[in-house]
């Protein structure tokens, strides 16, 4: 599909054509790796050869006298970001990496990522996801400066990994729709706290940013303001007649402000909207979305190809960075007595494909495509996740994330906090409901309809269909799978199950304690 | 034009009818026969499509999608109902209510002109209780649905449901608003507030009543004014009181020309809730109730000008927002007058006479249709001649072929 998008006003126009070269040129760039042998003596050809989007703020002018020096940041004491700390990453970048960096960089910014989503899921209040999403990108997403020099951070280091970062998860979020709206959503998030901090600092950064980045905005004239003067001010949020003087408005084509139109809260003369430069922010995210949301469905387009292309290098790590473990040093991760991670929000994904059994691994899977599971499907998961260690908290957050992706944190919060919470004792008569066991789970009620996922699946399944799901999760080969399907035949379900685990951890046998049957 | 959707209504039995969605037509000549055979009662317009709506069924599902769509309103004097003092209610009006249409039609013509920029606005009459905007720029046609959205809503004033008490405007207005103001200020007090409007300021039961919706702050001022009215040497008319009941409420928060002193114990909140008292009750009245699902999507249909409404028999017939006053919905031509002035050109004039190209030129659409041919039509073909020649320079330009 081959349609031009309208040239996005103000953002460096890139056709779908080009957008498909670009990313091809991505891949191609970033194949041109060293091996991580010589990466001591790359770095310097790295930093010469590297061109990253958005040009280089000049570099201040080292601090004289320990003044500092007016309108420019400091990475001492208060840590704002520098300018270039916004990107709208419309341009591909253009260096060089090592596989490991490439892995490393696409990780550390993923961590950021889901450490938004998780704080959005919480709820908090705007300050606190604020301070703890910089609290995290310094963690992840900043390179420190080496021990000699002035500065805290480096600059140019910190800017290619965000720049770099960007793009790998980009490469890896563009082949499913699901991936493509989750990345984009995070990414906004992160674009427009970045956008915030720029606009909130006193130092021009924000009308650099957008000066850079070629907005189709129209600063308003100082004689066209004062024409405008009591209508700008009858606007809500103006500024006070004092401050009005030195106050910055745009105009922008009213269909660029549209929310701040809806909501009067701009003025709209022969359709341009006036908008002061606070509200620009809104604006700017908005376009940032749409450029963002373009390229990824372009990206999509091209990535089966390169995928096949790079199958020995980076396709298998681009095809499975979505399910990448980010690891107990996680900052939400519940550490146990012994250090040992406890089963979290976080890390169920991995550990259902990996450990569950294939009962629970179904109710994980139904859970996470229907964004819902009927009442005993959340009993007999609910009680698992419990029993396996899964504190009331994650074990909530996790169902809310899912369950509040079709409906509001207020439906669930009615309809179902109360019954997880009773399932962990809190509630009621507060009984320490212990997990089904086999029995219950196979001779209980079984699944009804398709939107049931409970019960036992070497019960409840019927022969092709249970073999047809061995064969898609690929357990073991295919003697393997015969051997769980004769267990079923012979109703033997839980030597099935067995089976099913001696396949899936190979090592199981030989390790002390653990008893197959 | 063959991509443009058309919708008909027809009743093949009484009582039974029958909705035909995804009508399209290569030509008038096509539309013409279309209409002639199925005789709808009713005949909407939807979006132009990227595919002929007649193909519906054999493009794969998804494919079929609204590509431009004239930006359209619909207000309703339905929505009135709760401020409606003249005994009409739903579907019927008088002249008494018809005044706020053309407030309505006044308040969105100028915000859609002044704001939006927008030049080809045309009004018609929805041909029983209420009127249709059809804004035809080019710009208008190509809004996205999240656009016309955030333009209804721009002009939508939420004037609360009759059940809670009404709603609250913030200090100072939004500039659209105040414009509204202005220009609906004038109408209400000369349509709403009298015995022969609506009766707001006519009678002592009435002006009691509106007394009684002043904030508790302006208690004193409610009782002077209703003690002035009583009186029996008062012979002031429902305008006057108006103005002398907004003089008084500016003067007793400390604004205008015999401003007194503040009470201390006037809060701000009371201010301007005081302040903004005569702008709520006039919204409240004339304030345009939009019905915004209307607007909202490109794929809207509406009915289509110039069409007959099936239970009135009235024509569709174009409304000029400057000549409002003398816009008469009861004396719009209907079918029956129509079918009848036809008759009666071909007994006097027969069907001989050359400057006649058109059937509608015999009878009493001639006029309206011209003036809208000329006040509208002109200006449009007009700017779309002139922007498809500047494409072509455009484009010629870039070939470098002059």
């Amino acid at each position: 599909n081959n349609v031009n998008p309208p040239r996005p006003i103000g953002i460096h126009s890139q056709n779908s054509a080009s957008i498909q070269i670009q990313t091809t040129k991505l891949i191609a760039q970033l194949l041109a790796t060293s091996p991580r042998a010589s990466q001591a003596e790359a770095r310097p050809t790295q930093q010469n050869t590297m061109n990253v989007a958005g040009p280089a703020r000049s570099r201040p002018a080292p601090l004289s006298d320990g003044k500092k020096r007016r309108g420019h940041a400091d990475y001492g004491v208060g840590g704002r970001a520098d300018a270039a700390d916004v990107d709208m990453y419309s341009d591909v970048p253009f260096f060089e990496l090592s596989l490991d960096e490439f892995e490393e960089y696409a990780l550390a910014r993923l961590k950021v990522l889901r450490k938004i989503e998780e704080m959005k899921t919480r709820n908090l209040p705007h300050e606190t996801f604020r301070t703890q999403l910089d609290a995290s990108i310094k963690a992840n997403l900043v390179v420190s400066a080496s021990p000699d020099s002035k500065r805290k951070f480096d600059l140019i280091e910190s800017k290619k990994l965000d720049v770099a970062s960007h793009f790998i998860l980009r490469a890896a979020y563009c082949r499913s729709e699901d991936l493509r709206r989750w990345f984009l959503t995070q990414e906004c998030h992160l674009f427009r706290h970045r956008l915030e901090t720029a606009a909130s600092g006193n130092d021009g950064a924000l009308r650099d940013f957008l000066a850079r980045n070629e907005f189709d905005l129209d600063r308003v004239s100082r004689s066209e303001k004062e024409r405008l003067r009591d209508k700008l001010l009858s606007v809500p949020g103006a500024p006070n007649p004092v401050e009005y003087g030195s106050a910055e408005y745009y105009r922008v084509p009213f269909v660029q402000a549209l929310r701040l139109v809806s909501r009067r809260e701009c003025y709209v003369e022969r359709g341009n909207a006036y908008v002061p430069l606070a509200r620009i922010v809104s604006i700017v995210e908005a376009k940032f979305r749409l450029s963002l949301s373009k390229s990824l469905t372009s990206a999509a387009g091209v990535f089966g190809q390169v995928a096949h292309d790079e199958a020995a290098r980076i396709g298998p790590l681009l095809q499975s960075m979505n399910t990448q473990h980010t690891g107990p040093g996680a900052p939400n991760a519940v550490l146990g007595a012994d250090g040992e991670a406890l089963l979290t929000a976080a890390n169920v994904d991995d550990l259902a494909k990996q450990s569950m059994p294939l009962c629970m691994q179904q109710l994980h899977v139904g859970l996470k495509r229907d964004h819902k599971l009927k009442h005993q499907g959340r009993l007999q998961y609910g009680l698992f996740v419990k029993g396996a260690g899964m504190s009331l908290e994650e074990h909530t957050l996790f169902f809310q994330r899912e369950f509040t992706k079709i409906m509001t944190g207020e439906q669930f919060n009615k309809g179902y906090s109360y019954s997880i919470r009773h399932m962990h004792g809190k509630e009621g008569k507060r009984a320490n409901y212990t997990p089904y066991s086999c029995m219950k789970i196979i001779h209980g009620n079984p699944p009804q309809s398709a939107a049931e996922h409970h019960g036992c699946p070497y019960k409840h399944y019927d022969d092709s269909n249970l073999s047809a799901l061995l064969t898609k999760l690929n357990i073991g080969n295919s003697g393997e799978r015969d051997a769980i399907m004769a267990h079923k035949r012979d109703g033997n379900f839980q030597l099935a199950c067995a089976k099913h685990f001696e396949v899936m951890h190979p090592g199981a046998a030989g390790v002390e304690g653990v008893k197959l049957d | 034009f063959p991509r443009r959707e058309f919708s008909m209504t027809i009743e093949p039995t009484p009582g039974n009818e029958v909705y035909i969605r995804y009508q399209s037509f290569l030509s008038q000549e096509e539309l013409t026969s279309a209409i002639m055979k199925r005789r709808p009662t009713k005949i909407d317009i939807g979006a132009v499509f990227n595919y002929p709506p007649k193909d519906n069924k054999s493009l794969p599902s998804g494919k079929l999608q609204t590509q431009e769509r004239e930006l359209v309103f619909d207000i309703d004097l339905t929505d009135y109902d709760g401020v409606r003092n003249c005994g009409c209610e739903g579907a019927k009006i008088c002249p008494r209510c018809w005044t706020f249409m053309g407030m309505a039609m006044e308040v969105m013509d100028e915000g859609l002109r002044q704001d939006f920029g927008f030049e080809h606005v045309a009004w018609f009459y929805s041909g029983r209780r209420g009127v249709h905007c059809w804004v035809c720029d080019d710009g208008a046609r190509k809004l996205t649905n999240e656009a016309r959205s955030a333009v209804a809503t721009y002009f939508e004033v939420n004037l609360g449901s009759d059940k809670n008490k009404g709603f609250r405007l913030s200090s100072p207005l939004h500039p659209m608003l105040s414009r509204a103001y202005k220009i609906l200020d004038p109408q209400f007090a000369a349509c709403v507030l009298p015995e022969e409007g609506h009766g707001l300021l006519a009678t002592p039961a009435s002006w009691t009543k509106l007394l009684l919706t002043l904030p508790e702050a302006a208690l004193s001022v409610a009782k002077k004014m209703g003690e002035r009215w009583g009186s029996t040497k008062d012979r002031s008319t429902p305008q006057e009181k108006w103005r002398e009941l907004k003089a008084a409420l500016m003067s007793f928060i400390g604004k205008g020309s015999n401003a007194k002193k503040v009470p201390k114990t006037l809060s701000n909140t009371d201010r301007i809730r005081i302040e903004q008292w005569p702008v709520e009750t006039v919204f409240k009245y004339t304030y345009p109730r939009l019905d915004i699902n209307v607007s909202k999507m490109q794929n809207h249909l509406l009915k289509s000008p110039f069409c007959v409404h099936p239970k009135t028999g009235r024509v569709c017939v174009p409304i000029e927002v400057d000549d409002f006053q003398t816009f008469d919905p009861f004396r719009v031509p209907t079918l029956a007058q129509l079918m009848r002035e036809l008759d009666e050109y071909e007994v006097e004039r027969g069907d001989k006479d050359e400057a006649v190209a058109y059937d509608w030129q015999k009878t009493s659409l001639k006029e309206p249709f011209e003036q809208f041919q000329k006040k509208f039509l002109v200006p449009l073909m007009n700017e779309e001649r002139r922007m498809q020649r500047e494409e072509r320079e455009r484009k010629a330009a870039i070939v470098g072929d002059f």
